[in-house]
C-alpha cells in the first residue's frame, strides 16, 4: 500500500428500506478507523450506487439492507459494477440476512456478509485484510 | 425540628456511619475505586408525595397504571381454562399482523387463515413502495412490490383484501389495523370509501392506523413530504376522524422505533413525547377540543432494553409525563385523554436480541416480560427468540414466547399486584430521574421550535445516530457486556439449538411474480377508469393543498372513489409540499 | 451508463483513458494523483497540455448553507445548457483518525446518473497547501477529460478551505437568512476572494435583511472606483433564482485587469505550493536517511541546542 493511500468506502442503502442505524454506526466506525466513507443516504437506486462507486473510485461498496430484498439488490449492484468495468470493487453486505441466503450471495460475488451485532472493528479489519 | 426532619437527620447520620464503617472498608478491601452497587434509603426521595407522584391505579397521574386491572386480567383464569391463544386472533380483535404480495395473494391467505379458525380483523403490513407513496410500476418499487407487506396501488386493491370480511367479519364488527404513516390519509380514505360502498355508517368503523409520521423521519425512513406538511395532513386526518369516525383510533405513536434506531431511554421518551405534543397541538389547531380527540390517541410501545429496573421506571415516568402534559399544558379534563394506551408496555426491544446463541433471547425476553408485569402491563414476553435470525418466527419460538408469558401470569403471579415498586426508595428516585431528564430534553426541543423544527434541523436524527454509535463503541470496548457476543465466547461455551419450523406463511412463487401481476392490474385499472374524473379530482386536491386551512380528506376520498392511484395522489402533494431531505449526519 | 472495460493502472494508460473519455480511468487517475502515488507528476505533466479550457467555480459558505444543494441545481441547469460538469466536493478529514465522512453527495441525487456529470468527494487529509494543490490537480484531470465547468464545494470556515477555493476562477459565497451577525465576521479573509454573493434559502424569512447586510459590508470595504461583486438571491430547494445565478457565473468577466492580477497571483501561489511540497519531501528523505534530523533531535533532547540554531545549521548547506 502506498503511503498516501486512503481506503475509500461507499456506504449505501439500496431500495426503500429506511432503517439507517446500522449504516450510520458502520460509517462512523469506519471513519474512526481511518477510512474515507462516502455516505449517500436513503433510497438509492442500484444505478446510482454503481455510478457513485465508479466516480468515487472506492475500494469497497457496503450495502445495508434490512428489507429482505438483499438477493435481487446485490445482484443488480454486482452486475452494474461489472458492466462499468469495476468488478474489482469489493462488495460487502450488512443487515438482516438469513443464513441460507449467504451462499447464494457469495456465489454472485458478495465478498462477505455482516449480520447484526458484528463489531465495526471486525468489518474494518476484514476490509484492510482483503484489499 | 419536625418529626420527619428528625427522622431524616437520623438516617443521614446513619448513612454516613455506614459508608465509613461498612461500605468504604469493603470497597477498600477489594481494591476498588468505588462500589459496584448502590443502595437507596429514604434520603433518595425525601419529599416523596404519594398522591402527587403515584396515586392509585387508574387515577391521575397514572404512574401506578391506567387501570386497577386490564381486560385480559379480568378474564385470565377463564382464558387458561379455555386454552385461549391470542395469536390465533379473536373474532372481535385484530388478527395476526402481516401482508404480502398482491391484494389477491393476501386475500387468499386471509381466507385460508379464516378456514383454520384464525379470524380477527385485518392487521395490515404494507410493502415499502406503498409506505413511501410509490405505485408498483414506479422505478423505486423495483424489487420491493409485495415484499414486506401487501401492495396497494388503488382502491380496487384495498377492496380486494376486504372481500372475505363480510357477515360476522363485516367491517363494523371487526377492527382493522393499518401500519401506515406517510400515506395514512389515503388508506383511511380507502377505509371510509369501502364503508360507504358497503352502506356501513362511518361512525361504526373501528381500528387503528399507525399514522405516526414524525418518528419516520427520526427512525424508520418512510417519509415523503417535509414534516410540517405531514403534520398538516395529520391535522386533517385528526379532524376528519373525530368528526366522522369517532370509534377509530387516530394514531399509534411510539418510541419503539426511535429506540430501536439507537436512541437512549431518555431520548426515546423525550422525542416521542415531543412528537405527541406536536400531534395534540395539530388537533387543537384544527379547531378541536382536546378531549374530543385525545382519548383516541394510542401508543404502540416505547423502546426497551435489558435493564429491567430502568425499563420499569421508564413506563412509570412516561405515564406521569403524558398525564401531566395533557392536563397541565393542554387542559384536558377527561382522564382517558391523559392515558398512554398501548398494547404492550415494557419489553427488551428487538435490538437486545442476539444472533449469537439465539436461544438466550428467550431468557432475555422473559426479563422484558417481568418488567412489563411489574409496570402495569401484561407480562408479555417479546420478541420470539429467533427474531434476529431473519424475517419470520418459527412455531417453536412463538410457542415458547406464549408459554413464558403464561408462566409469568399464572405461576409467578407477576400480574397480581399493581405497580409493585410504588414507594420503593430506589424506584421512585429512578422514576423521578428519568422524568426530569426527559422533561429537560423536551424543553430543549420546545425551545428549538418543537418536534417539527428539531426534525427539520436533523437534531433528533443526529442525536440518536450518535447514541447508537456510542453504544456500539461501549460494546466493542467491553464497557458494556452482552453475553455470548463480547464476553463468555470461549471454546468451553456451547451453542444450544432447538428445532425450528417456520410455517411457510407466504408462497415464495407468489412473492416472485407479485410485481408483474400488480403492475398489470394497475395498467388495466388505468385503461378502464374514467381518466377525466381522475384528473379533475387530482386537480381539485392540488388546488386545495395550496390552501393550508383546507382539510384535504374530502378531496383525498374523492380521488380514491375515482380510482386515482396512491402515487398519483402522493405526487400531487409532492408537487405542492416538496419532498423531505434528510440533514447530513 | 457507459460500458467500459476494466482499466489498466499505469498512469500512462490512465491518462490515455482520460483523453478517450473513460470515466473509470478518470476516477482512477484522480485517486493516484490524490494519493501522490509514484508517477503522479508525470501524469500531471501529460495532462497539463490538455487543460485550460474549463471554467472553475468555487462555492463556499458556512456549514449547512445549502452549498451542495445549490451545486446540484447549478449543475443541473448547466447540463441543460449543454455543458459537461465536474464537481469536487471537499469535506474535512478527522484530525484524530485521518478518516472522513463525505456526505455532500446526499444533496446531489438528482444529478447522480446524468452522464454529463462527474462528482468526486475529497477529504482534506490534513495538509493545508496539499489539499488545494490536490483540488487543482483533480480539476485539471476533469478539464482534460472534457468537463468544461468544474464546481468546487468547500465549507468556508477554515483557512484550508479558503486556500482551496482560491484555486477557482470565480468564487461564490453562500449566505443564508438569519446570518446577519456573521456577515461582519466574514469580512476577514473571505472578503477578498468572493466574486459573487448568494443569499440562499430565500424561501425563508430574513433574506432581504442579509442582502442589506452584505451590501452594507461591501460598501464599507470596497475601494472607490472598484465595482462591487454582485449579490443574488436563490432558493436551491424551490429551484428559484438558479438560472440568473448560472447566467452571472457564466458571464464573461468584464473586469479583465483584476482578473489578470488574480491569475498571476494564483500561478505564483501554485508554484510556491509545489516547491514547498517538493522541498519538504526532499529534506525529509535526505535528513532521515543521513541521520542529520535524528542527531539534531538528540542535541535538543540533551538540551545542548535550541531549535532556532539547529534549523539555521541544517539549512546552512543550502542557503
Ligand atoms: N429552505 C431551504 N432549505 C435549503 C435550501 N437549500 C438547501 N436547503 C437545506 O439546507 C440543508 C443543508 O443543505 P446542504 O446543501 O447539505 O448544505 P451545505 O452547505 O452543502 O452543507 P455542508 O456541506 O454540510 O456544509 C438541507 O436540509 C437542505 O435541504 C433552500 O434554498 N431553502
Ligand atoms: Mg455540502
Amino acid at each position: 500500500m502506498n503511503e498516501g493511500k486512503k481506503m475509500r468506502v461507499l456506504m449505501a442503502k439500496p431500495g426503500l428500506d429506511g432503517h439507517e442505524r446500522g449504516a450510520h454506526v458502520v460509517a462512523h466506525g469506519l471513519r474512526d478507523a481511518g477510512f474515507e466513507v462516502i455516505y449517500t443516504g436513503l433510497r438509492q437506486t442500484t444505478a446510482q450506487i454503481v455510478n457513485t462507486a465508479v466516480q468515487e473510485d472506492v475500494d469497497v461498496v457496503g450495502l445495508s439492507i434490512l428489507s429482505g430484498a438483499h438477493l435481487s439488490l446485490s445482484q443488480k449492484v454486482i452486475d452494474g459494477l461489472k458492466n462499468a468495468g469495476a468488478e474489482d470493487v469489493m462488495v460487502i453486505i450488512g443487515g438482516i440476512v438469513p443464513d441460507e441466503d449467504i451462499p447464494s450471495l457469495k456465489k454472485m460475488g458478495v465478498r462477505e456478509v455482516f449480520t447484526a451485532g458484528t463489531p465495526v472493528s471486525e468489518i474494518a479489519n476484514f476490509i484492510t485484510r482483503s484489499t | 425540628m419536625s418529626d420527619n426532619k428528625k427522622r431524616l437527620k437520623n438516617i443521614e447520620y446513619a448513612e454516613a456511619e455506614w459508608k465509613k464503617n461498612v461500605l468504604d472498608k469493603r470497597v477498600g478491601r477489594f481494591n476498588l475505586s468505588k462500589s459496584p452497587t448502590r443502595f437507596y434509603s429514604p434520603l433518595a426521595v425525601s419529599n416523596f408525595n404519594f398522591l402527587e407522584k403515584v396515586g392509585f391505579p387508574g387515577q391521575y397521574p397514572f404512574t401506578a397504571g391506567n387501570n386497577p386491572f386490564d381486560y385480559w386480567r379480568a378474564y385470565a383464569e377463564d382464558a387458561a381454562k379455555m386454552g385461549y391463544r391470542p395469536d390465533w386472533g379473536a373474532a372481535s380483535g385484530v388478527g395476526k399482523y402481516g401482508g404480502f404480495g398482491t391484494a389477491e395473494d393476501y386475500r387468499d391467505y386471509l381466507i385460508r387463515m379464516h378456514s383454520m379458525g384464525r379470524t380477527g380483523g385485518p392487521n395490515m403490513a404494507f410493502d415499502l413502495a406503498t409506505q413511501c407513496g410509490y405505485d408498483s410500476d414506479s422505478p423505486y418499487a423495483e424489487g420491493e412490490v409485495g415484499r414486506v407487506g401487501v401492495a396497494i396501488d388503488a382502491f380496487n386493491d384495498f377492496a380486494t383484501i376486504y372481500e372475505p370480511y363480510t357477515g360476522d367479519l363485516e367491517i363494523d364488527r371487526v377492527p382493522s389495523n393499518f401500519t401506515i404513516n406517510a400515506p395514512a390519509a389515503i388508506i383511511i380514505a380507502m377505509y371510509a370509501v369501502l364503508a360507504e360502498k358497503r352502506g356501513i355508517p362511518l361512525e361504526k368503523l373501528r381500528g387503528t392506523p399507525q399514522n405516526d409520521i414524525l418518528k419516520e423521519y427520526i427512525a424508520r425512513g418512510t417519509y415523503i413530504y417535509p414534516p410540517k406538511h405531514s403534520l398538516r395532513l395529520f391535522r386533517d386526518i385528526c379532524v376528519f376522524c373525530t368528526q366522522h369516525m369517532p370509534k377509530l383510533n387516530i394514531n399509534s405513536m411510539g418510541g419503539y422505533h426511535i429506540r430501536e434506531a439507537g436512541a437512549t431511554r431518555v431520548q426515546d421518551l423525550a422525542f416521542s413525547m415531543s412528537n405527541a405534543t406536536a400531534y395534540i397541538q395539530a388537533g387543537i389547531d384544527g379547531g378541536l377540543a382536546v378531549d374530543s380527540f385525545a382519548p383516541k390517541f394510542t401508543f404502540n410501545a416505547f423502546g426497551g432494553s435489558m435493564e429491567i429496573y430502568q425499563e420499569i421506571a421508564l413506563q412509570r415516568a412516561a405515564r406521569r409525563i403524558y398525564a401531566r402534559l395533557l392536563k397541565e399544558r393542554f387542559n384536558a379534563e377527561n382522564p382517558r385523554s391523559m392515558m398512554i394506551r398501548q398494547p404492550i408496555t415494557a419489553h427488551i426491544g428487538c435490538s437486545s436480541t442476539t444472533l449469537q446463541r439465539t436461544l438466550n433471547n428467550l431468557t432475555r425476553a422473559v426479563v422484558g416480560g417481568m418488567a412489563a408485569g411489574m409496570s402495569g402491563g401484561m407480562p408479555g414476553v417479546f420478541p420470539p427468540f429467533d427474531e434476529p435470525l431473519g424475517l419470520g418466527h418459527s412455531q417453536e419460538a412463538v410457542q415458547l414466547q406464549l408459554d413464558a408469558t403464561r408462566i409469568l401470569i399464572y405461576e409467578a403471579k407477576v400480574a397480581d399486584v399493581n405497580d409493585p415498586w410504588a414507594g420503593s426508595y430506589f424506584m421512585e428516585s429512578l422514576t423521578d430521574e428519568i422524568e426530569a431528564k426527559s422533561l429537560a430534553e423536551m424543553e430543549k426541543i420546545e425551545n428549538m421550535g418543537g418536534a417539527v423544527a428539531a426534525i427539520e434541523s436533523g437534531y433528533m436524527q443526529k442525536a440518536i445516530s450518535k447514541s447508537a454509535y456510542e453504544r456500539q463503541k461501549r460494546i466493542e470496548s467491553q464497557e458494556e457486556f452482552v453475553v455470548g457476543v463480547n464476553c463468555f465466547t470461549g471454546e468451553n461455551e456451547m451453542d444450544v439449538n432447538v428445532n425450528r419450523v417456520v410455517e411457510a406463511t407466504y408462497d415464495p412463487e407468489l412473492l416472485k411474480s407479485a410485481e408483474d401481476r400488480q403492475k398489470r392490474k394497475l395498467a388495466e385499472l388505468k385503461r378502464q377508469r374514467d381518466g377525466k374524473a381522475v384528473s379533475s379530482t387530482l386537480a381539485a386536491l392540488k388546488e386545495h393543498a395550496r390552501d393550508e386551512n383546507k382539510n384535504l380528506m374530502p378531496d383525498i376520498c374523492e380521488c380514491v372513489r375515482n380510482n386515482a392511484s396512491l402515487q398519483e395522489i402522493c405526487d400531487v402533494l409532492r408537487d405542492i409540499f416538496g419532498e423531505f431531505q434528510q440533514a447530513r449526519f | 451508463m457507459k460500458i467500459t472495460k476494466t482499466v489498466e493502472n499505469s498512469w500512462q494508460s490512465l491518462v490515455d483513458g482520460v483523453q478517450a473519455g473513460n470515466i473509470r480511468a478518470m476516477a482512477r487517475l484522480i485517486t493516484q494523483v490524490e494519493n501522490r502515488e509514484p508517477g503522479w507528476k508525470d501524469a500531471m505533466k501529460a495532462i497539463y497540455p490538455h487543460t485550460g479550457s474549463a471554467r472553475i467555480l468555487g462555492i463556499t459558505g458556512s456549514p449547512g448553507a445549502g452549498k451542495s444543494t445549490l451545486t446540484c441545481e447549478i449543475a443541473d441547469e448547466l447540463v441543460k445548457r449543454g455543458h459537461q460538469i465536474g464537481i469536487i466536493a471537499v469535506d474535512p478529514s478527522s484530525p484524530f483518525s485521518g478518516g472522513a465522512l463525505l456526505g455532500d453527495r446526499l444533496r446531489m441525487k438528482k444529478i447522480f446518473t446524468l452522464k454529463e456529470v462527474f462528482i468526486r468527494s475529497m477529504a482534506t487529509r490534513g495538509t493545508l497547501g496539499g489539499m488545494s494543490q490536490a483540488a487543482r490537480d483533480v480539476a485539471r484531470i476533469m478539464d482534460a477529460f472534457g468537463k468544461d465547468v468544474i464546481l468546487i464545494e468547500t465549507v468556508g470556515v477554515g483557512q484550508d478551505e479558503i486556500e482551496v477555493v482560491k484555486t477557482a476562477d470565480r468564487v461564490m459565497m453562500v449566505c443564508i437568512p438569519g446570518q446577519g451577525d456573521n456577515i461582519q465576521a466574514l469580512k476577514a479573509g473571505v472578503m477578498e476572494i468572493a466574486d459573487l454573493y448568494v443569499v440562499n434559502k430565500a424561501d425563508m424569512p430574513g433574506a432581504d435583511e442579509v442582502m442589506a447586510d452584505i451590501y452594507a459590508m461591501l460598501e464599507l470595504s470596497s475601494e472607490a472606483g472598484q465595482p462591487t461583486p454582485p449579490v443574488l438571491k436563490t432558493s436551491a430547494l424551490k429551484n428559484q433564482g438558479i438560472r440568473e445565478l448560472v447566467a452571472t457565473l457564466m458571464a464573461d468577466s468584464t473586469e479583465s485587469n483584476r482578473h489578470d492580477d488574480k491569475e498571476e497571483m494564483r500561478i505564483k501561489e501554485e508554484i510556491f505550493s509545489l516547491v514547498e511540497d517538493e522541498v519538504l519531501r526532499f529534506l525529509r528523505r535526505r535528513w532521515e536517511e543521513n541521520g542529520e534530523i535524528a542527531e539534531a533531535a538528540r542535541q535538543m533532547i540533551e538540551q545542548k541546542k535550541d531549535p532556532y540554531s539547529i534549523v539555521a545549521e541544517l539549512l546552512n548547506q543550502f542557503i
